[in-house]
């Protein structure tokens, strides 16, 4: 049943991941592709925890969490120079 | 599974090397990051793709990845990176002396 | 003995540098006690060589490939020890007084000292390329001493003139002991002079000869190669007096000296020794006399005197050997006073030139006298230590000549370098202190300061003492020196002021009636000398060579390379391409291997297919470059996962946060570079699609080829050993900071260097960020919105919290200093980030020098901890300890050096990034004050 549902969830992210892609591709606004990017962080998060699972090892988690931490920085770098070109100011 | 790495390696090494062969300075540090994905991966695939057997050692475990190229890749990631800023560097100060992009002396066309 | 190599060569330069950051005066202080030191670290070696004893001292290094440290010190060896330290702590002593107020006393006394250590290295080596290296360290030295005045071209040219015909002999010399050494059976010395049978019967005795007297004749400025000599005296007159007299131009006759017993006794021997050494004789006694600058006179004089050496030497016998050793010393000390009285003489009158200066006599008596004394010695008059040495090598010429045709002719030419000789010595007594009266100087001469004069002093009373009484004051010495040359029986001398009217004795008296005549009749022969005088000399031939030389140089690397840099970067790819190809074919295996492959599953095939995506779209899209930014970050993302997939945990997470560390980086450059290019159509495109893709191809086809394959890894031990030996877990830590930990010492060192190269790059820098965004929007007025601003001071002791996480578990688990000192970097930088750089500032600390110090200090420490306990560097230990709360808990020492690490990491990546980041403060918008204050 657990491996039904992990297959099907893998799946699922894949897609979005491809999603994600496909707008960080397209845009059309800048801010497009950073959200976009920002969605593409996300959904490594997901993948990474749910391949832990199913490879019973919580090694990948670690590596989620600093996705989870990096993620949101760069972001907010870009973000920032989005915003002002001069990120440190 | 190693068809799909050896791609992969290979495509990063042709998008790398025609970033480097551009005219300015910031597509070429963009394809010299790209080439050291490329060479990190192939560094990497020097011991063996194997997945889910991580170096850490355990009671259970029997079989492990390679730690060597792992070792290897990881200082090469940070001064991969140091080099990147240090280009980069170059770049910014060609840019302030010059008053151009380019790579070269003269503005590219 | 290596303690006083590694005093003067590796501590001393930097001390006195140091030093002389405290006041000029303190570096010639340093300089001195370094030398006292060497001099007392030696002291035992040098009384057991004046026993006679030959001693070895054997530093193991790499001892199975035959690589050890080796010294030898027997008599030869001490008395050259002597020459060095001794005039070196002289010289030292006069030089403090020479420099001016404008010259650097620091580099000054750091460049001698690195010259002391490497000479004393060349005479304490025992083995042949070791010498070797020592002896080009002497050049380089050298090099640096005569272009100590930088500004001046003479002394600029001088100094690569002399490096350019020094080193070109050293290169010689290197092919000479390399044929030595294989003859020989070792490059050991004691074997190579115990072997002079071999030696001279081996065909190939001729050609080595030859390399090998290549590097002895130019570094003792022997004809031909004399001219680089004379334009070395650009150099301060300290530096002349030590090496281009006293020391570095003997380093050439030492080696003579020294393989002497190797080498001597061939006919090829005495003619190219003998022959080069006569003609070097008068040549530099002839010219010597038509110098108008002291120094000139004087380098010309040493030329000669080097030849004199030269030719005993190549006469052959022991006795000659002996008279030869002799010589070495009285010349050393009459020509190193000689020039420290012309040091005087210029610093007095500000000018060298002999037109001008005349009459010093009523100014500066007592210098007169001494340089009187000296050059009474240098014409070889008796009661002086260069008449001893001098009647020794008549003598020695007059025997020399009963074994050949003609052989009356090399007495004759002797005595004529002797006229010579007496006469440009009276000319430097009679033309500087009488002959009227000084012209055209700017200021009045007068004695220099009283400490100035001690040294000459010192040496005259040598010259004094050893010309009365050899038999006490230097037959010892001259004996034990003359026994480490023959290594052998000693033939019988002695040593005395009168052999009754033998044929060297009225060789002497010609010379000295025929030099006074010869300088009263001077006029007509300055006539025809300045005629001559006027055609292009050696010195300015070898010129015209070396800048020609510069130009083909320049040619040959604009042909080999293209001026763009795309071109060269083709160049560089095409080679690599054609040989990997070449390679592939003649290995002629079947692309895949024997290893069963992996499944693709879908998991793969995704990510493979996002990658190709981001991969390809960063390149259709590079010109807009924000955009190929987040495509790049793309990208490492997903190789970031290619390494979770693949069982490197380690490598994922540090790749994760160099992935937001770069484009930070990159988004600092962006700021100030074009936004978008133009779409400007290159002609290349096609070209270089085409080359991008036969790289890519070849990339892929290589590793596919590996992954097919099985391999054969050393990985082995490390995962045995990693528990037992490193006490930890995560075998990739383990390898980085306890197995390879030298490696990782090198590489944040590296990390360490190229931060430091970018903040000194930073330096002067000015560049104008755009006043809008790559649309035309004008920024945004808000500079630290506080949404962003308070969520990313939450978050900092959250992200700290899992640096401290993933360093302290790195040995065990995935993590280390490595990924640790990234994602504290990151945090921080987040903080600059969101709150601004006036906020952060005044929360922490604003210099990062400090922590890559630090880092780099503890991770050496560490390792040096290890010696402590007579383990090699770097030896790791580890402890169980049981902390309550915590649990059982391992504290290894290598976890010391992961956190060296972890703040070198930290260090650099703030330095690199923050710096970049300050660049532009003042070209942009100023901050108001009540922002400054925030």
């Amino acid at each position: 049943m657990l491996s039904v549902a992990l297959t099907l969830a893998l799946a699922m992210v894949a897609l979005a991941l491809a999603l994600s892609l496909w707008r960080l591709m397209r845009g059309p606004s800048t801010p497009d592709r950073i959200l976009a990017l920002d969605t593409l962080y996300i959904n490594t998060i997901a993948l990474l925890v749910l391949f832990g699972i199913r490879q019973q090892s919580q090694i990948y988690f670690e590596a989620a969490l600093l996705i989870a931490l990096m993620g949101f920085i760069g972001t907010l770098a870009l973000c920032k120079y989005l915003l002002r070109g001069d990120i440190i100011e | 599974m190693e068809l799909l790495y050896a791609f992969s390696v290979g495509l990063l090494t042709a998008c790398g090397v025609y970033l480097t062969l551009r005219g300015r300075t910031f597509p070429v540090v963009l394809g010299l990051t790209l080439i050291s994905y490329a060479v990190n991966l192939f560094l990497f695939a020097m011991g063996g793709l194997l997945p889910g057997r991580a170096p850490i050692l355990s009671e259970v475990g029997t079989e492990y990845a390679d730690p060597l190229p792992q070792a290897l890749v990881l200082t090469a990631i940070v001064i991969g990176f140091a080099m990147t800023a240090f280009v980069t560097m170059l770049a910014l100060k060609a840019r302030a002396e010059d008053g151009h992009d380019g790579v070269d002396k003269e503005a590219p066309r | 003995m290596l303690l006083a190599i590694l005093l003067t060569l590796v501590v001393g330069p930097p001390l006195v540098a140091w030093l002389a950051r405290f006041g000029r005066l303190n570096a010639a202080w340093g300089a001195g006690a370094v030398t006292l030191a060497a001099a007392y670290a030696l002291w035992p070696a040098l009384q057991g060589a004046m026993a006679g004893e030959t001693q070895l001292q054997r530093i193991a290094w790499l001892s199975a490939q035959g690589l050890d440290l080796h010294f030898r010190l027997d008599g030869l060896g001490l008395l050259f020890v002597l020459l060095i330290l001794g005039i070196g702590l002289l010289v030292i002593l006069y030089a403090r007084y020479y420099l001016t107020s404008r010259d650097s006393m620091g580099r000054f006394y750091a460049y001698l000292l690195l010259f002391m250590g490497a000479m004393l290295g060349v005479v304490l080596s025992e083995n042949l390329i070791q010498l070797l290296i020592f002896w080009e360290l002497t050049s380089l030295a050298s090099f640096l001493l005569i272009s100590y005045w930088q500004g001046r071209s003479d002394a600029r040219n001088g100094a690569r003139m002399a490096l350019a015909i020094t080193g070109a002999g050293g290169l010689a010399l290197l092919g000479g002991f390399l044929l030595l050494g294989e003859m020989a059976g070792s490059y050991e010395l004691s074997v190579v002079l115990a072997s002079g049978e071999s030696i001279r019967a081996h065909p190939l005795y001729t050609p080595m000869l030859v390399l090998i007297l290549l590097g002895v004749f130019t570094k003792s400025a022997q004809f031909p190669f004399h001219f680089w000599l004379p334009n070395a005296m650009a150099a301060p007159t300290p530096v002349s007096a030590y090496l281009h007299s006293a020391t570095m131009v003997k380093a050439g006759v030492f080696l003579l000296a020294r393989l002497f017993p190797a080498l001597s006794g061939t006919p090829e021997w005495s003619w190219l020794v003998g022959g080069a050494g006569l003609v070097t004789l008068l040549v530099g006694a002839v010219v010597a006399l038509f110098q108008h600058d002291l120094k000139g006179l004087l380098a010309y004089s040493t030329i000669s005197h080097l030849g004199l050496i030269t030719l005993l030497f190549g006469i052959g016998t022991p006795l000659a050997a002996v008279a030869g050793v002799f010589h070495i010393i009285n010349h050393a000390t009459f020509k190193a006073s000689l020039f420290m009285a012309a040091g005087i003489i210029d610093h007095e009158c500000g000018s060298r030139d002999m037109r001008y200066i005349n009459g010093l006599w009523k100014y500066m008596p007592h210098t007169a006298i001494l340089a009187i004394i000296a050059s009474a010695a240098m014409a070889g008059v008796p009661l002086l230590n260069g008449f001893l040495s001098k009647e020794m090598f008549f003598a020695e010429a007059v025997g020399a000549a009963t074994q050949l045709r003609l052989g009356w002719l090399l007495p004759a030419a002797v005595t004529l370098a002797g006229i010579f000789a007496v006469a440009y010595s009276l000319r430097f007594i009679h033309d500087v202190f009488w002959n009227g009266e000084p012209i055209g100087l700017d200021r009045t001469p007068h004695e220099p300061p009283r400490w100035m004069k001690v040294p000459v002093e010192l040496l005259v009373i040598l010259c004094l003492a050893v010309g009365i009484f050899p038999s006490y004051v230097v037959e010892p010495l001259l004996r034990v020196a003359a026994s480490g040359v023959l290594q052998g029986p000693m033939p019988s001398f002695s040593l005395a002021l009168w052999h009754g009217l033998s044929p060297a004795m009225w060789m002497s008296v010609i010379a000295l009636v025929g030099g006074i005549s010869l300088y009263i009749a001077r006029a007509p022969l300055f006539e025809i000398y300045a005629r001559l005088a006027e055609r292009p000399g050696m010195y300015r031939r070898a010129h015209h060579l070396l800048e020609r030389l510069y130009l083909w140089a320049g040619a040959v690397t604009r042909l080999s390379t293209p001026e763009r840099l795309p071109h060269m970067a083709l160049w560089v790819l095409l080679f690599a391409m054609t040989l990997a190809l070449t390679g592939a074919l003649q290995a002629g295996a079947e692309l895949q291997g024997g290893r069963t492959l992996l499944p693709m599953d879908l998991l793969g095939v995704v990510t493979t297919l996002v990658l190709a995506l981001a991969a390809i779209a960063t390149v259709l899209l590079y010109r807009q470059r924000l955009v190929a930014l987040t495509l790049l970050g793309a990208v490492g993302l997903v190789v970031s996962l290619i390494f979770v997939r693949f069982s490197a945990p380690d490598l994922a997470l540090t790749q994760l946060s160099v992935e937001v560390v770069s484009i930070v980086l990159l988004l600092l450059a962006l700021y100030f570079l074009p936004q978008q290019e133009s779409r400007a159509t290159s002609p290349w495109v096609v070209r270089d699609l085409l080359i991008a893709l036969l790289a890519g191809i070849g990339m892929a086809l290589l590793t596919f080829a590996v992954l097919s394959r099985e391999g054969q890894s050393i990985s082995g031990f490390f995962l045995e050993q990693a528990l037992p030996g490193g006490g930890g877990a995560n075998v990739v830590n383990v390898i980085l900071v306890d197995f390879r930990g030298f490696d990782t010492l090198g590489e944040i060192t590296v990390l360490a260097l190229a931060a430091l190269g970018i903040y000194g790059m930073l330096d002067g820098i000015k560049l104008q960020g755009p006043e809008a965004d790559s649309d035309g929007r004008r920024w945004d007025p808000d500079l630290y919105p506080p949404v962003v601003a308070t969520l990313s001071r939450l978050l900092l002791p959250l992200a700290l919290l899992v640096s401290m996480f993933i360093l302290m578990r790195g040995h065990q688990l995935p993590g280390g200093g490595f990924i640790a000192g990234l994602i504290t970097a990151v945090a921080l930088v987040m903080q600059y980030l969101a709150n601004g750089v006036a906020w952060t500032q005044a929360r922490l600390p604003r210099n990062h020098h400090w922590l890559i110090t630090l880092g780099l200090s503890l991770a050496t420490a560490t390792g040096l901890g290890s010696l402590l306990f007579a383990h090699p560097f770097l030896t790791s230990t580890f402890q169980h300890l049981h902390w309550p709360l915590v649990g059982d808990f391992e504290l290894a020492s290598a976890m010391l050096f992961d956190l060296g690490v972890y703040l070198v990491v930290v260090g650099a990546t703030l330095l690199i990034l923050v710096n970049i980041g300050l660049m532009h403060r003042e070209s942009h918008t100023p901050l108001t004050d009540a922002e400054e204050e925030v």
